[in-house]
């Protein structure tokens, strides 16, 4: 573990920036992911003070004097602060994130209404950096299975998508006992998104779904 | 360690599939709880009222017909929900070949439990007492 | 990239990252469900020492009464509310309801205050029958 001091009288106010002081006035081998610096690339995600965040939208002086900056929680280090996103990506991939309509495309826009469109207010807005998933215990012990905060929110969606014309087959890809009831409800999710989404509610309206297509 | 197989990322993710069930575990689970809600109180309230009483207290309230059904329907809900809860925990923490001996134990044993307690209840409501 | 990740170590998950109000409380509910599995045990040896008569069911009884069995019991108690308003605060969840952020946190403290406060009750309460009894 390497500790760095740091002239914040020298540095830009968040996290990102003093990382970015380190690498280039102290040890210019220190390497992280980074992007837009303004949250909306998810590129920085990382484990500060224990919580997963963007460096880029948290404050240095929200964090300890002592800060700790860890790489994204249980993943594969590739160096430093880089995360291996492979899994949690193929994952992802695996919920088929696009629009399903194999009828014929309409001859201008897919209609679709004023509070239709609001369903997807809330879950569209995903930059998938993957603070939930990192930062759900479930996900620790059962990783391999279990989809993950984020990409059950994706696969929420795709289903509150009207748009789309595959949710029986979505939702019977997602009905397994790991794939998404690994979910306790344990809120780690909705805690930690940087972006203040609510991965918990996305999946209890899953499970909601899957309940009332029972009965 | 092992050396993983050598499979791309999507097959990893895809695992086997979905098994295309699991509801059922997680209503069930639910509709328990709501059945364990007052019977939760009426346990708790029995207890406090029975509070450390000698046998015959104990014998002459259970065999009250009330004291009886609401002590089976206690008894079936909680082992029911107990069971249901254990097996998740099982699947959460053990992920080895002994997972689902475990699994099988845990309800063997849920399902003894609750046998014994009816039968333990149908003996003193049918003074079959030694 | 394939498969080759498993030589890499992984970045630490529950040494380094925060215990909060949503983990804790989870893992308390879980803790309490194992707790009440035990209680329920003891629940059948109840019945099954009753049924088998007096000579069985004395022992169990002083046993429970005894001070080390009344200090588990007032544990057990709190288990008992602690896992009974968690399950109430998850069976709301269940509805798609209280999932804000604020809500998270306030319904949080108050199963912990009324837990504790129910605890006191039910304690209270059997202390009083036993003094007139």
């Amino acid at each position: 573990m390497d500790t760095f001091e740091v002239d914040l009288d020298d540095c830009g106010p968040m996290v990102l920036d003093a990382l970015i002081w380190i690498k280039s006035k102290v040890d210019s081998t220190l390497t992280f992911r980074r992007s837009c610096r303004e949250g909306v690339c998810g590129s920085c995600a990382m484990t500060i003070d224990g919580t997963n965040w963007l460096a880029c939208t948290r404050f240095i002086k929200e964090t300890n004097s002592r800060a700790s900056i860890y790489p994204l929680a249980n993943l594969h280090v590739i160096k430093d602060l880089v995360p291996d996103l492979t899994h949690v990506l193929a994952q992802y991939a695996a919920i088929e994130p696009w629009l399903k309509a194999p009828a014929p495309p309409p001859e201008r826009e897919r209609v679709q209404s004023i509070e239709d469109r609001k369903q997807l207010d809330g879950y569209y807005e995903c930059i998938l950096c993957f603070c939930c998933t990192s930062g759900c215990p479930s996900h620790w012990w059962n990783g391999e299975r279990f989809l993950g905060p984020a990409t059950l929110l994706q696969a929420w969606r795709w289903l509150a998508d009207s748009r789309d014309e595959a949710t029986g087959d979505r939702l019977d890809a997602l009905e397994d006992p790991f794939r998404l009831y690994r979910c306790h409800t344990i809120l780690n999710c909705t805690r930690t998104c940087p972006k203040g989404l609510n991965p918990g509610k996305a999946i209890a309206e899953i499970k909601k779904l899957i309940a009332a297509r029972g009965r | 360690m092992s050396s993983p197989p050598l499979r791309s990322p999507g097959a990893r993710a895809r695992g086997l599939g979905s098994a295309r069930r699991g509801s059922e575990a997680w209503l069930a689970e639910r509709i328990s709880a709501v059945a364990l809600i007052p019977l939760t109180l009426w346990l708790v309230i029995s207890l406090v009222m029975l509070h450390g009483g000698a046998y015959t207290d104990f014998v002459g309230w259970i065999r009250k017909p009330a004291s009886s059904l609401l002590m089976v329907l206690s008894l079936v809900a909680l082992f029911h929900h107990t069971a249901l809860g254990l097996e998740v925990i099982i699947e959460d923490y053990v992920h080895s070949a002994a997972k689902l001996p475990v699994l099988v134990g845990c309800r063997f044993l849920c399902v003894t439990l609750c046998t014994t307690g009816l039968l333990a209840i149908l003996m003193l409501d049918t003074k079959a007492t030694p | 990239m394939t498969g080759s990740n498993t030589a890499r170590p992984r970045s630490p998950n529950i040494r380094n990252y925060r215990p909060q109000l949503t983990s804790v409380l989870s893992i308390v509910n879980r803790i309490t469900g194992v707790a009440l599995s035990l209680g329920a045990i003891v629940l059948v040896a109840g019945l099954a020492a009753a049924a088998l008569g007096p000579q069985m069911y004395e022992p169990l009884r002083r046993t429970l009464i005894s001070p080390l069995g009344k200090l588990t019991l007032l544990f057990m108690t709190f288990a008992v509310f602690l896992h009974l308003c968690g399950g109430i605060r998850h069976l709301i969840w269940d509805l798609g309801i209280g999932f804000e952020l604020r809500s998270i946190y306030v319904s949080g403290w108050i199963i912990v205050v009324v837990s504790g406060l129910l605890t006191i009750a039910t304690w209270t309460a059997a202390i009083v029958l036993g003094a007139h009894s």
